[in-house]
């Protein structure tokens, strides 16, 4: 496979979606994150790499606010999506997670039948008027997902009962449905085997045409192969950010270069 | 002297011990290379003591009485009990009489031969003590001799040891055998001889309930009334009103606690509700007759209803405040069995934390709530001590809380208090109400159990 | 390929979601915590119900009303020669006319009632212990009997109608006339704890039942601890996978969720119908507690030998002990803290169990303390269960008095449990 292809098909947008700027992240009182300041692009993926315990889940987790959810978890600095504070008083995270939204590394899809895995956030959120419409959202989502074809003939079988790769596409699924601006995936396909891999990388390639994507991956070659702007997390900072192409050929910062070549990490 | 038969016992085992343990290291200093410690070679003659003697002494202490009972109620004079081998109600009375002459109570003056078969059971038992210790110092001297006689070099006696020690840890792991099977054959014993007296059918199918009828001798199986419909209809209706309360509580306070709660607030919370949990049932019991019943009864007469002062409403209320604490922790457990991938998963499509909760967090942990909720109805099934003191004592095919209604515990600890005499329908009702209790809790125990362990599975 | 960016195109995606409900589903948050939130505060409530209205009724049974009277003890009514034998009834009447010197004789006499019924026992013992107090007058001061006690106490209302009081209004003009004498006191109760069981109120103690219920948990503890833990190493450590092995541990499992009075039956029957053993004794009360405890103790031991990391099996095997060394010296110490722990909860719930040692007897009413387990006795439930059934009005605070040590105890099982778990925790 030709690594280049895509990273060199080049960034379709260059409006901002979410800005970071000076982000510090504290799980009591240890750091995680220090002073990062990124822009993530409107219909882009961009990749999020850096050794483990760097600390890109956790930035990736501000950006819909998931850090909410820990309790000893403090976020300061500002991010904003469309120019809007999502860490002001008067945004409710509840929102703008219907906004951004979030698929983790270990399908969790809930234990309830396919249909209702995906109908869940539209339910919810009460974005369809009718049975009907309902019905439409969940096969445009499954089909955006490329599970339709494997499972329309099962919608009332159990999300938990598909395979691993088909679980992690549910999910995908399923935070599509809600029809969000901003898709975080966390090491998406890690528990996934090469095929499903493909499929979902094929998957977020085209999910690009509508959503910002951001995607955290161990992978250098998958960070390669779906990106088109890569940022690079190195012990809580954010070391380089820029175009795919340039960070893998020409890194400006030596401690990336040792990363993808693989000499830290 | 039973006293001394167990200090006999371990004053033996522990000389034993000491004897085998100096032979075995006698055996080393003179150069041979021992298999085991000394300390396994005094052991080994230890148990070989001291299991066949304590198996010896209880087997005798069990069967003493039983045996010297037979003996001297086979010995009376002919006549004197008119039943035949003077089994029957006019036998177990007659022993009981010599037995107390024998303790030396003697009310009025009894008949000479009572006096007589009295010394025969003071002198039969004194004997039967002097035959248990000869028996006893026998049974230690043999098993010393054959635990001395193995010391050698050769001698295995670690594995002897372990052997005999797992077989005793094989024993301690049946005697929940055996307790269930305790349980099992004497409930069906018991209830066999009633089912003698009063036919099944009308027990199982009737509707009536009026024990407490005296029973003239000469018809024992004619008179009472023992159909259980009303009992268990009582029961139902007190386990229904506890339910009732107790479930949405336990579950809201399960929720709020996994869910909605500080840690700080949970620090506290969650010991106060295992302090509720804590409480021993008869406290509950006084609660309800002390505060709750005239409560419930001022309220209601200010409302103007009429309400019996053992009104089911106090008992079963009472019982729900027990049964709150079991159930959320049992739901609080479920809870946090579900994996936290399924919380992020949801918050992350943007759902609140209470539908988060109601959609996704407790349907996942049906299984296991349901599990507990079994659990808490074959409590509330089973308790005693509440009904005892809190519900009525007269049976009556009603449904209105109000109500004063009965269940099958408070029948049981009715019949069964202060009277104990086997052989009338009354004391045997109790143990067929324990063998349907049994059976009744057993099932529920049995799908509850089984729901959870499944559900643990799920998750793990 | 193309077909689905048909589908997924921008027509369909951006829908503004959660935009109109938002507020309404906060409101259904809300409700739903504060449903939470008062569910707790009503068991709270229900708690703090149960322990306050115990307390209320319970603390007046700390103190008792005694009378300072003088007797004065006469060789008409009590001979020299038979000190045991004197009439020390009509020596408490004799006491209450000499102390009510302006009251018609007659009436006077028959306020000894006001004298709680020991006294005359204990006027007694006094003077066989020294007959020389024949011929003169003895002060004592003794319980007041429990109408008094509750008047004294403020238990009775002075305004109710007198018919419906138990005390006339002469009983509590003289009782209020000896206290301006200042010869009432309201000492501790110390025959709270001091006396055993009696039909009177005013001299009514726990001694009995605290006793019973000691032997009863001793005998508990010295069956069913090593039982448990033979049982759960067994399970644990050695027990092949079969099918035994599963029976018998859904049996404990079972075994654990019986109804206790069911537990009474076996006894019943086979205890005390089988084995003839002695009925209302704390041994047999002691044993059918023992089988209870077990599924406890075992499921408690089971659980620390588990957190026992195999790291330390594997450690010490690797020396060459053998299995049973291996558990015997070095898995068992370690998990000891959690089985004491385990242990000394499953013995609190069965301080507290009561409906199988009233089906064994152990309600009966004794007026002495056992000497043995084998002698007759009741334990602190059953008598909680007894004073509860009383008549006496005394009996009300008594009980709740009772139950007040019952969860001292409890209390007390518990913080060591809990100190031992915190002490010795570890984290592996
Ligand atoms: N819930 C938490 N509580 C405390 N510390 C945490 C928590 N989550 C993460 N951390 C810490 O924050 C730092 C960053 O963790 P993070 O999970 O963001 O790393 P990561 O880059 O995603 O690593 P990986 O590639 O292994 O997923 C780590 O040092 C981690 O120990
Ligand atoms: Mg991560």
């Amino acid at each position: 496979m030709n690594v280049m292809t895509r990273a060199e098909s080049s960034v379709a947008s260059d409006v901002v979606k979410i800005s970071a700027r000076d982000v510090q992240v504290h799980y009591g009182t240890t750091q995680a994150i220090k002073d990062v300041d990124v822009d993530i692009l409107d219909k882009t993926v961009t990749a999020f790499i850096g050794p483990s315990g760097c600390g890109k889940s956790t930035f990736l987790r501000c950006l819909n606010r998931m850090n909410d959810t820990i309790d000893i978890c403090r976020v300061s600095g500002r991010i904003m999506l469309d120019g809007e504070d999502i860490y002001d008083r008067r945004i409710d995270p509840v929102q703008l997670r219907a906004r951004v939204g979030m698929v983790f590394q270990k399908p969790n899809p809930f234990p309830k039948s396919i249909f209702d895995n995906v109908a869940y956030g539209p339910r919810i959120h009460g974005m369809t008027q009718s049975r009907a419409e309902l019905d439409e959202v969940v096969e445009s989502s499954l089909r955006r997902a490329a599970l339709w074809d494997e499972v329309k003939d099962r919608l009332a079988s159990p999300g938990t009962g598909l395979s691993g790769g088909q679980q992690q596409r549910l999910c995908i699924a399923r935070a599509v449905a809600t029809g969000p601006e901003v898709l975080l995936m966390d090491e998406p396909c890690s528990a996934l085997d090469p095929i499903a891999t493909a499929q979902v990388e094929e998957l977020i390639d085209e999910l690009r045409t509508n959503f910002s994507v951001v995607i955290v991956t161990h992978s250098m070659q998958q960070a390669a192969r779906v990106s088109q702007r890569t940022a690079f997390f190195h012990l809580g900072e954010l070391v380089e950010y820029g175009e795919t192409g340039t960070i893998f050929t020409k890194p400006r910062d030596p401690r990336t270069e040792s990363y993808i070549t693989g000499r830290i990490g | 002297m039973t006293g001394i038969a167990f200090l006999l016992l371990f004053l033996a085992a522990l000389a034993g011990y000491l004897v085998n343990r100096q032979a075995a290291r006698a055996i080393r200093a003179g150069g041979a290379p021992l298999h085991s410690l000394g300390l396994y070679h005094g052991g080994y003659a230890a148990l070989m003591m001291l299991v066949p003697g304590l198996i010896f002494l209880l087997a005798w202490l069990a069967l003493q009485g039983p045996v010297v009972d037979a003996l001297v109620m086979a010995g009376l004079p002919e006549g004197t009990v008119s039943e035949a081998g003077g089994a029957g109600s006019a036998g177990a009375l007659v022993l009981a009489e010599v037995r107390s002459i024998a303790s030396g109570r003697i009310f009025g003056t009894p008949e000479a031969w009572k006096i007589e078969a009295a010394a025969r059971m003071t002198a039969l038992h004194g004997g039967a003590r002097q035959l248990m210790l000869i028996g006893l110092a026998a049974i230690l001297a043999g098993g010393f001799a054959f635990a001395r006689s193995r010391v050698s070099a050769a001698f295995r006696a670690r594995q002897g040891v372990e052997r005999i020690i797992l077989g005793l840890m094989i024993f301690c792991s049946l005697v929940a055998i055996f307790t269930t099977l305790g349980i099992v054959l004497s409930l069906v014993f018991e209830s066999w001889r009633f089912f003698a007296m009063v036919p099944v059918h009308e027990f199982l199918f009737g509707l009536n309930w009026e024990p407490q009828i005296p029973i003239r001798a000469d018809q024992i199986a004619g008179a009472g009334a023992f159909g259980w419909l009303p009992v268990i209809l009582g029961t139902f209706v007190i386990t229904v009103i506890a339910l009732t309360v107790a479930v949405p509580v336990g579950l809201y306070a399960a929720i709020y606690l996994n869910e909605f709660a500080s840690p700080r607030f949970r620090a506290v919370a969650k010991p106060v509700l295992e302090v509720l949990a804590g409480i021993p049932t008869v406290v509950y019991g006084f609660f309800a007759i002390l505060t709750v019943a005239p409560a419930l009864r001022s309220g209601a007469s200010a409302l103007g209803i009429a309400m019996s002062p053992n009104t089911a409403l106090a008992a079963g209320g009472v019982m729900a405040i027990m049964l709150i604490p079991f159930i959320s922790s049992f739901a609080d457990d479920a809870l946090s069995a579900v994996p936290r991938s399924l919380r992020d998963g949801s918050l992350a499509l943007g759902s609140t934390r209470a539908e988060t909760m109601m959609k996704v967090l407790f349907p996942a942990a049906i299984p296991g709530i349901v599990g507990g909720v079994l659990l808490a109805v074959s409590r509330a099934i089973g308790e005693t001590m509440i009904v005892v003191m809190a519900a009525g004592l007269i049976a009556r095919l009603t449904i209105n809380p109000l109500d004063s209604v009965t269940t099958v515990t408070v029948q049981i600890v009715t019949l069964l208090i202060g009277d104990t005499s086997f052989d009338n329908p009354k004391t045997l009702a109790a143990f067929a109400l324990g063998l349907m209790l049994f059976l009744v809790t057993l099932g529920i125990n049995i799908v509850a159990l089984g729901i959870v362990r499944k559900y643990r599975e799920i998750y793990d | 390929m193309s077909e689905i960016s048909a589908i997924g195109g921008p027509a369909a995606a951006p829908r503004r979601p959660g935009i109109t409900n938002i507020a309404r589903r906060r409101r259904s948050e809300r409700v739903l915590q504060g449903l939470g939130l008062g569910a707790i505060l009503l068991a709270f409530a229900m708690l703090a119900t149960l322990v306050g209205s115990l307390i209320i009724t319970g603390y007046p049974a700390f103190t008792q009303t005694h009378l300072r009277i003088d007797f004065p003890v006469t060789e008409a009514r009590v001979k020299s020669d038979k000190p045991e034998a004197g009439n020390y009834r009509a020596l408490m009447q004799d006491a209450m006319v000499a102390a009510l010197p302006d009251a018609d004789p007659a009436a006077a006499r028959k306020l000894a009632a006001m004298l709680s019924n020991s006294a005359q026992f204990a006027l007694r013992d006094r003077v066989v212990a020294d007959p020389a107090l024949i011929g003169q007058v003895v002060t004592m001061t003794v319980p007041v009997a429990d109408p008094y006690d509750q008047l004294a106490k403020g238990l009775v209302r002075r305004d109710t109608p007198e018919a419906e009081r138990r005390l006339t209004d002469a009983e509590i003009a003289a009782f209020d006339r000896l206290a301006a004498e200042g010869r009432v006191s309201r000492p501790l109760n110390t025959a709270l704890l001091s006396n055993a069981d009696s039909r009177f109120p005013e001299i009514a103690g726990l001694k009995g039942a605290l006793i019973g219920s000691f032997y009863a948990l001793m005998t508990c503890f010295v069956i069913s601890f090593p039982l448990a833990i033979g049982a759960a190493i067994y399970l644990e450590e050695f027990a092949p996978k079969n099918r035994l092995s599963d029976i018998i541990e859904i049996n404990i499992n079972n075994l654990a969720a019986v109804p206790s009075v069911v537990f009474g039956l076996l006894a019943l029957a086979v205890f005390l119908g089988w084995f003839g053993m002695p009925r209302s004794a704390p041994f047999v009360g002691g044993l059918t507690l023992a089988l209870m405890t077990l599924p406890t103790i075992i499921i408690a031991t089971r659980a620390s030998l588990k957190a026992v990391p195999p790291s330390i099996r594997e450690a010490a095997m690797g020396l060459g002990a053998s299995r049973q060394q291996v558990v015997f010296g070095h898995v068992l110490p370690l998990a000891m803290p959690g089985i004491l722990t385990g242990t000394i909860i499953g013995l609190a719930q069965a301080l507290g169990e009561t409906a199988p040692l009233l089906l064994i007897g152990m309600n009966a009413f004794i007026t002495a303390a056992p000497a043995t387990p084998f002698d007759s006795a009741t334990a602190l439930p059953t008598q909680i269960f007894i004073w509860a059934d009383s008549p006496e009005r005394g009996f009300v605070s008594r009980t709740s008095a009772a139950i007040l040590v019952l969860l001292c105890f409890l209390m007390a099982m518990n913080a060591l449990a809990i100190f031992l778990r915190s002490k010795f925790e570890r984290k592996w």
